[in-house]
């Protein structure tokens, strides 16, 4: 069954046009990862999704209901989870505290409480730090935090911009780990923007390649790093 | 920077368009128009070098003052002692020293007097303000604006305090306050053609670019204000003339607010746009004051209640921000080509006040 | 002693109303990013609501003549729904405009809400008393202090109570400081940008009442620039505090507070009237010195 279906968005900032007639879909439980050179359009594409920058053509249906134009809030509440790039954390509020922000919406308000406890064992180290200000997490933390408050959302989907920016490998690997079992538990559908297409072909799935605001690849993540012209594309900006 | 002449060429037709149509206004005015609605266009006049002056400031920085009227007041206050009569003086000004109060100067000297004596305040005040920026500045101009009313307030001796000082030659017409205008637009505009301007509005825009460029923003600032409060400083000098009386509570709040309005409504990035709002809101004005006086319908006089006016200008500002946040002019220049309204290559800048909190 | 003990009273109970009038601009600031200038006009509102319209100096008191249980919750409620029908008809239009814009919309709102004041009420201040029994003072340490300071004081102290409550122990005020720091952020995770702001312009409103009654109660007077007087103290509070933070809003309000009365005890005798000016004057250089004020958020510093 499809859970995303964005359909040939085009998105504008001024003159400058970021996203040109993309297209993509995502099956429930399904894996996508999205990659491309700096500048390519992949936050873009994610935060056309969320509903925090608008889109000039095309339509985006999420779960069978068209929200296109819709307020961020109102697509969060369809089930859509965004983790945008730079670790967003709310530094004054605490670690349970900024886990707690995306349950308000939730009707489910009993299972909060074993949710959060799910999160507490899958991060550890955010239970030593419940009442600790999310300000003063280490990056690494900080990524863990933003993803378990995504999952305390309870969404259906769940978008994370570059999880491994700026983090150490091991750090990188444990993350991975974490988003794979969180998967198969929850039947989470997960959509990754990865600069790296190796750690893509390591975990597996669909993946995409965006260059200048356009899909220019797509298939199997495994067999597209094979694809000469996976290099190609990158060329002149480096695989990084 | 490209060679200045082809700057002044290609702009130096805003600043003649603006001054002929005020020449036009006042000679229209002085031969048809009544003696109250001479010193409409007087007022008018006045407040055009007004909103002028916090265009050369705000429309370059894009930054908010509230405490322009604050220099307004210093003016009109300087040519009050600068050109009421001695005799007078020494009845209700007594604290001011022996060599002002002897002193009767004419108009034509006390008002650049009173333009510079604003200016000098404004570099002393703003070498401090113009550190801050954003929302911080404006919060301090308004700060700015407390401290100088609170002091003409309650300097009895010097200002007379609340109440008004009386006996100010009333030496004002139509033509010399459209004098005034056409000096404050020159003014103006010949300052956001001097390097000065032209950075400062660089650095508006564009922030983090023209700091990397060498543009030293505290310096420029400093500089608009200073010129900026020199324009007001005369507009009040002539405003001082045109009452022939003064008091503090005529620069405080009230005066803010309209001029800023007229700003906003105009198109607070351009020079046009600074005049351009000044006559829509006097029109205004004008057009409501005749409303609460009562228009007779069929032997009937219905009259809008008192302070109509104010609520009316109000709501049209608020209109005019939420369906034309770039104001009448869209932050345009009056020129020939493309008349009425030349294309400005300004990027309409997106964050001003704020844009260190978000 | 008894002087200082005087001092310490004034001093808390001004500050009280600097603390209240800065955490109503604070809480509109904090997720909206407007410097609410008309929140000094709906003070006056609220006062002016006790009253009937008429232009005579010898107001016919209106609501003003309830009981206080009955009062106080019906002022609350017009200061909330004066604040929350200018965010619906006002403010929801400005949503993504620059800053500037929106505090030129703020001033004209209140210069609206001034002079329909003025046009029902004319400029005449007018006399009102509502609790005649709270001028008189109360002996404390061998001081009198007047029983009203005592109460403004100690109302101020519910209201912190009540705010820290709320913002730290429930699912909305958690959802307002969340949006607070990252408006868009907390939109992601479902927290609906308009129940949040209409909720902070709901608490500045009442806020602006409690304001109005200490205000009104104080005076003994109904006059229309009595809002604006405080609110150009509590804007420079707000600044002072760091923008959008909460406690250094309160705090910059009773530091100003201390700050005017200390002035007022210490200026020699002819600079005394000049006390405004000084507290204008300090407020610059503190800004000087820390232009993102004292006690700003971690979030608001500036970025390049």
């Amino acid at each position: 069954m499809t859970l995303l279906d964005v359909d040939d968005i085009t998105v504008r900032y001024g003159r400058l046009t970021a996203l040109r007639g993309v297209t993509i879909t995502i099956a429930e439980g399904e894996i996508l990862f999205v990659t491309g050179p700096n500048g390519a359009g992949k936050s873009t594409l994610l935060n056309a999704i969320a509903g925090v920058v608008p889109t000039a053509t095309g339509t985006i249906t999420l779960d069978g209901t068209r929200v296109t134009g819709a307020a961020p809030e109102e697509i969060a509440r369809r089930g859509f989870s965004l983790v945008p790039e730079g670790r967003n954390v709310f530094g004054g509020l605490t670690v349970e505290e900024n886990l707690r922000v995306g349950t308000g919406m939730r009707a489910d308000r009993k299972k909060i409480t074993d949710d959060l406890e799910s999160v507490y064992q899958d991060f550890p180290m955010l239970a030593e730090r419940r009442h600790t200000t999310a300000g003063m997490l280490s990056g690494g933390q900080q990524q863990m935090l933003v993803i378990g408050r995504a999952l305390m959302a309870a969404p259906r989907l769940m978008a994370i911009d570059e999880p491994s920016l700026g983090l150490a490998p091991k750090i990188i690997d444990q993350v991975y780990e974490i988003l794979m079992r969180l998967r198969s538990q929850r039947k989470l559908t997960l959509l990754i923007v990865e600069q790296s297409s190796a750690r893509a072909m390591m975990t597996g799935g669909r993946m995409i390649l965006i260059r200048g605001g356009r899909i220019v690849l797509e298939g199997d993540a495994a067999d597209m790093v094979k694809d000469e012209r996976l290099k190609q594309a990158y060329f002149g900006f480096g695989d990084h | 920077m490209s060679r200045p002449p082809s700057v002044i060429r290609q702009t130096i037709v805003t600043p003649i368009i603006l001054i002929v149509v005020l020449l036009a206004m006042a000679a229209l005015s002085y031969q048809f128009g009544s003696r109250a609605f001479n010193r409409t266009a007087i007022e008018m006049f006045i407040n055009i070098m007004v909103v002028v002056g916090l265009y050369a400031f705000v429309g370059n920085s894009g930054l908010l003052s509230f405490g322009h009227i604050s220099f307004m007041c210093l003016g009109a206050y300087m040519t009050a002692w600068l050109t009421i009569p001695p005799v007078m003086k020494s009845i209700t000004l007594k604290g001011l020293p022996a060599w002002l109060l002897h002193t009767q100067l004419p108009m034509w000297v006390a008002t650049p007097i009173s333009g510079v004596f604003a200016a000098l305040f404004a570099l002393i005040v703003g070498r401090i303000i113009m550190r801050l920026s954003g929302i911080a500045a404006s919060i301090a101009t308004f700060g700015l604006l407390g401290v100088v009313n609170n002091v003409y307030s309650n300097w009895d001796s010097v200002t007379g305090g609340q109440g008004s000082i009386v006996g100010i030659p009333p030496t004002m017409n139509v033509w010399i306050g459209w004098l005034g205008a056409a000096v404050a637009i020159v003014t103006a505009y010949l300052y956001s053609i001097s390097r000065s301007g032209l950075a400062l509005r660089a650095a508006r825009d564009e922030e983090v670019a023209a700091r990397a460029s060498g543009v030293d923003i505290v310096r420029e600032r400093l500089v608009a204000f200073v010129v900026s409060a020199f324009i007001i400083g005369l507009a009040g000098a002539f405003y001082a003339h045109f009452l022939s009386i003064v008091n503090p509570g005529s620069f405080y709040l009230r005066t803010t607010f309209i001029t800023l309005s007229m700003l906003v409504v105009g198109g607070m990035y351009s020079l046009s746009g600074a005049v351009a709002g000044v006559v829509a809101i006097s029109v205004l004005i004008e057009l409501f004051r005749d409303l609460e006086k009562g228009v007779s319908v069929g032997g009937l006089t219905v009259g809008l209640p008192n302070g109509a006016q104010e609520i009316a200008i109000g709501i049209i500002t608020i209109v005019i921000l939420i369906y034309l946040p770039s104001g009448l002019t869209r932050n345009r220049e009056f020129s020939w080509r493309n008349w009425p309204l030349q294309r400005r290559r300004l990027v309409p800048p997106v964050q001003t006040a704020l844009k260190e909190t978000n | 002693m008894t002087a200082v003990l005087q001092i310490v009273f004034d001093a808390l109970s001004l500050g009280s109303l600097y603390a209240l009038g800065a955490l109503g601009i604070a809480a509109v600031f904090g997720v909206m990013r407007l410097v609410n200038f008309a929140h000094g006009d709906f003070i006056a509102f609220c006062v002016f609501a006790m009253l009937l319209p008429s232009v005579d100096a010898t107001a016919i008191v209106f609501a003003g003549q309830l009981p206080f249980y009955l009062l106080i919750p019906l002022l609350l409620l017009v200061g909330a729904g004066l604040s929350m029908l200018s965010e619906v008809i006002v403010f929801r239009r400005f949503r993504n405009a620059n800053p500037a814009t929106m505090m030129i919309a703020s001033f004209a709102l209140g210069f609206v809400i001034r002079h329909l004041l003025l046009l029902l009420y004319s400029s005449r201040p007018k006399s009102i008393t509502l609790w005649p029994s709270l001028g008189l003072p109360v002996e404390f340490l061998g001081a009198h202090i007047p029983m009203l300071q005592v109460v403004t004081i100690i109302i101020t102290l519910v209201v912190l109570a009540v705010l820290v409550l709320f913002l730290k122990h429930t699912r909305y005020g958690l959802e307002m400081r969340a949006a607070a720091e990252n408006f868009t952020m907390a939109r992601m995770l479902g927290v609906r940008a308009n129940g949040v702001i209409l909720l902070a312009f709901a608490i500045s409103g009442m806020l602006a009442a409690a304001i109005g009654l200490i205000l009104a109660t104080n005076s003994g007077t109904a006059d229309i620039g009595m809002g604006a007087n405080v609110m150009l103290i509590a804007f420079i509070a707000t600044v002072i505090g760091g923008l959008g933070s909460v406690p250094g809003a309160v705090a910059a309000g009773f530091l100003i507070g201390a700050a005017s009365v200390v002035f007022q005890a210490t200026l020699p005798h002819d600079a005394r009237v000049f006390r405004d000016a000084f507290v204008y004057g300090a407020v610059i250089v503190v800004l000087l010195v820390r232009p993102q004020g004292l006690f700003a958020p971690k979030s608001a510093k500036q970025r390049v």
